[in-house]
């Protein structure tokens, strides 16, 4: 018997996880709604007596309410009150906790195991991915004509909102949720996070943050744009409550999974796993996690003074008074441009370990690279106002805020180097995952070029509120770092599931989405030069044109993604089984079983050099037949 | 990548004991744990800093004249025919008191002696002390802090304006709120001490939760302290 077997088939006592024992998905979904009705009646009779049913006093309170609610119920709240009076968990408890002897009922849980909270976090990302893009379709469909009434203008504006607002939730975590939760502690070495309740607490916050968001489309939706604007969005409908409460649950859990990735890295790092040695993806993502632990309180500050102002008569964002819409606009901003690269960096970094593994190279300019991150995180930092060049705030900086923006070309372009590096005079092996970079650098090299216009104050006064911002920014964020990110999907599925990846079925979706992106991004770039403005229902007969090709372009990129879901449930189903490291690849996950046991290594690795040491030790081309390694041992054996 | 193996001299699935921390030592338990708090700490600099953004901006644009005014609220009761302009069209505002600085630096006190209470135990319990001395200790910081809290909350029934009045009562009453929740935080880790204090949990050199949450409290307590100064000597 494997001692694999002899840990996850650990017989525990009847006892073991206590209340965890009693708790999931569905004693979460109970809880939380019967905390609604709780927080809805003390809402409704107590606090504001003369309110209706849906005032922002009685949402905000329900909303919250359910957030807590459901908390409790999934069993976040266990570990902290037995803590407080001193009954601590102990060994068994834990062990229940990190899913010991559950089988599938554990991704059900509010499990401590990373790699079933990395499992839980793909899930959920596509899930919140397939509800955005399903409302992008809405949107799409509405404009395939210049005076469509598939959708009235409010349900339009909120439905704009929404989608921006869950893609942008779906965005932040596509890469920190499943692969800095599953992959990166075995990259370091460790056996799991360095906090792990705090591990399962994220995941289930985001959970516990979706509904809100999506009720909101039903009390009046939010019509101000997921940047959600104030004043307008202190005028807005209750869903805007709703809205706010969303941001607030899901800056909570950005944070802790943010402070969970850099304590892992910077303490838990195997013997010999010196920060030198680290894969580029680990630094692309404590870099993310630092810049989100600075720029999520702004979004905290910003959501919860907009709530205030229109649940207590606050005026932080009401000119009326006292208060300044600028006020919001930099609070927002100062969350808004570091996101851009909480999002983009780790993607990158992604792109960059998969383009080594590939090419059978080191990653070329591994320091220059680490470099760009920091330095896109510092400028990052310093550019937020290029947002505003247009709202009359501070015009003399504008120059300033000119130049910085368009320093970071430099950083981007490193990334742009540091990938063509290492696949220059590669011995380059096209795989899925491989494709998936291709693409990224295409469209990323687009969206960081149409993004130096944007920079430019004068050309920024043309475009800005149009239609070639919606394009630019999607090229950048989908083109970019979701690309990126589902080249990390097709390079690390093996791991996480034990199965290969159906390449056929893979590369078709590779395809229509690769083509239909260009037909609908070039689409709206059309529609931006023609002036067309950003979040209308409704438009001239003069955009008919380029309207008609993004919404053609935009079916055939959601078939194309619907395609790869095909791709991953099928072959999660069915697939090959794969061995534990099907691309030969040199960091720590590769030496390991797919998919990983418990704890990750039987043994504690050692690591004597770093992750990219292709070509010392083997012939530049792949084996054809790779050997299976065993749990725990290392493929190569000691050096 | 090359590695080679080393064999744990630990249990192969004890991680999972002691909430993961179970293969660290000591110091390594202390540095995870220690990181952990600095960053929250770090996160919460940033929101401070973001209260202080908006008082400075909101008071120097003074939008409307509203920094500290309010708007005039017409009054027909009672015969009474009061108009709200100044008969050219200028809405009519006027200037609300301050917020008496006793109960907001009364609320920062009691925070601080909390703090300095739970650091006081910290030291006992450094030095061996038994839960005789800690767990008073720890009990008294508990109630300061239940103190600092309570009073904070009675400050919002005698305020000499309300939120819809001007710019300065909304910042002020937000960083009211704002200290609510971070009391309402660090009481519920200092009533948890005590709880285990008297257990006899932080005995024989089990000091640092009580050494994590002390750092967090002497945070909240200067942050306190700090918007005090500011609401009371730059409104």
């Amino acid at each position: 018997m494997s001692t694999t077997a002899l840990l996850e088939d650990t017989k525990l006592g009847p006892k073991a996880g206590g209340l965890y024992r009693h708790q999931n998905f569905l004693t979460g979904i109970i809880t939380g709604g019967l905390a609604m009705l709780v927080g809805w009646l003390i809402a409704h009779y107590t606090l504001q007596s003369n309110a209706n049913w849906g005032s922002d006093m009685v949402v905000t309170v329900t909303m919250a309410a359910w957030v807590v609610g459901f908390m409790a119920g999934i069993g976040a709240f266990n570990a902290v009150f037995r803590w407080m009076i001193g009954h601590d968990q102990d060994h068994e408890d834990e062990l229940y906790a990190a899913g010991v002897s559950q089988g599938w009922k554990r991704y059900f849980k509010f499990c401590t195991d990373h790699k079933v909270v990395g499992t839980q976090y793909l899930v959920l990302v596509m899930t919140l991915f397939a509800v955005g893009g399903t409302l992008a379709m809405i949107i799409r469909t509405q404009l395939i004509s210049p005076n469509n009434h598939l959708i009235s203008p409010q349900t339009y504006n909120a439905v704009i909102s929404i989608h921006g607002m869950i893609m942008i939730i779906a965005t932040i975590i596509m890469v920190s949720g499943p692969w800095a939760n599953f992959i990166l502690p075995i990259q370091v070495g460790a056996k799991d996070m360095a906090f792990p309740r705090l591990n399962a607490l994220s995941l289930w916050l985001v959970v516990a943050a979706v509904p809100p968001i999506l009720i909101s489309l039903f009390i009046g939706g939010v019509d101000s744009g997921w940047t959600t604007y104030a004043p307008l969005s202190v005028q807005s409908p209750p869903g805007q409550d709703a809205f706010s409460i969303t941001i607030i649950t899901f800056v909570v859990s950005v944070t802790v999974a943010g402070i969970n990735t850099i304590t892992t890295t910077l303490t838990m790092r195997a013997k010999g796993m010196t920060m030198g040695r680290l894969p580029i993806f680990v630094w692309g993502s404590i870099v993310s996690a630092g810049l989100g632990l600075y720029a999520m309180p702004a979004f905290l500050a910003a959501q919860s003074m907009l709530l205030t102002d229109r649940v207590v008569g606050t005026s932080f964002f009401a000119p009326a008074q006292g208060g300044a819409g600028w006020l919001y606009e930099n609070i927002f901003w100062i969350m808004g441009h570091p996101e851009v690269y909480v999002i983009l960096i780790p993607g990158v970094a992604a792109a960059m370990d998969v383009a080594s593994t590939f090419s059978r190279k080191p990653v070329f300019g591994y320091k220059i690279g680490i470099g760009a991150f920091f330095g896109l995180a510092v400028l990052a930092i310093m550019v937020w106002a290029h947002h505003m060049f247009t709202t009359g705030w501070a015009p003399n900086l504008a120059d300033p805020w000119m130049l910085t923006t368009e320093l970071i070309s430099i950083p981007t372009g490193i990334f742009f180097l540091v990938i063509i590096g290492t696949l220059w005079r590669g011995s380059i092996w096209t795989r899925l995952p491989m494709y998936w970079v291709y693409l990224f650098l295409w469209n990323f090299i687009i969206g960081g070029v149409t993004g130096i216009y944007l920079s430019d104050v004068p050309a920024d006064q043309y475009f800005h509120g149009d239609m070639f911002v919606t394009a630019h920014f999607h090229y950048t964020l989908l083109g970019g770092a979701m690309i990126g990110a589902t080249a990390a999907l097709c390079y690390w599925f093996p791991k996480m599931s034990g199965r290969m990846l159906n390449e056929r079925i893979g590369k078709t979706a590779f395809w229509v989405v690769a083509i239909f992106f260009q037909v609908t991004y070039f689409g709206m770039f059309w529609e931006g030069f023609q002036g067309m403005p950003r979040r209308i229902a409704a438009y001239a007969p003069y955009f008919h044109t380029a309207n008609v090709i993004a919404t053609v372009g935009a079916y055939g990129l959601f078939l194309g993604w619907v395609i790869l879901l095909y791709a991953l449930i099928h072959s999660w189903m069915n697939g090959k089984v794969a061995p534990s490291n099907p691309w030969h690849a040199k960091s720590l996950e590769w030496h390991i079983s797919s998919p990983p046991p418990l704890e990750n290594f039987l043994v504690d690795p050692i690591v004597t050099s770093d992750p990219y040491t292709y070509g010392e030790d083997e012939a530049a081309t792949p084996a054809k037949n790779p050997t299976p390694a065993t749990v725990g041992s290392s493929e190569e054996g000691a050096h | 990548m090359s590695v080679v193996e080393e064999h744990s001299s630990h249990d192969h699935h004890g991680y999972y004991a002691e909430g993961g921390n179970h293969h660290d030592t000591p110091q390594a338990k202390h540095r995870k744990e220690h990181m952990l708090v600095w960053m929250l700490i770090g996160g919460d600099m940033v929101f401070t800093a973001l209260i202080i953004f908006a008082w400075f901006y909101l008071k120097a644009l003074n939008v409307e004249g509203m920094w500290r005014g309010a708007a005039c609220t017409p009054n027909f009761n009672a015969g009474i025919n009061q108009s709200c302009t100044d008969g050219i069209g200028n809405s009519i505002t006027h200037i609300i008191p301050t917020a008496s600085p006793v109960h907001t630096f009364a609320v920062a006190i009691l925070a601080i002696v909390g703090a300095g209470l739970m650091w006081f135990a910290e030291v006992q319990a450094r030095q061996g002390a038994s839960r005789k001395t800690t767990t008073p200790l720890l009990g008294l910081a508990s109630l300061a802090i239940l103190g600092s809290l309570v009073w904070q909350i009675y400050q919002f029934q005698v305020l000499p304006f309300t939120t819809v009045q001007g710019a300065y009562a909304s910042v002020f009453e937000y960083i009211m709120g704002s200290n609510v929740g971070h009391l309402l935080l660090i009481l519920l880790v200092a009533t948890g001490l005590f709880i285990r204090s008297s257990k006899g949990l932080h005995e024989n050199g089990r000091w640092y939760q009580i050494h994590l949450s002390r750092l967090f409290s002497v945070w909240v307590a200067f942050s306190i302290t700090l918007l005090a100064c500011m609401v009371t000597f730059f409104n």
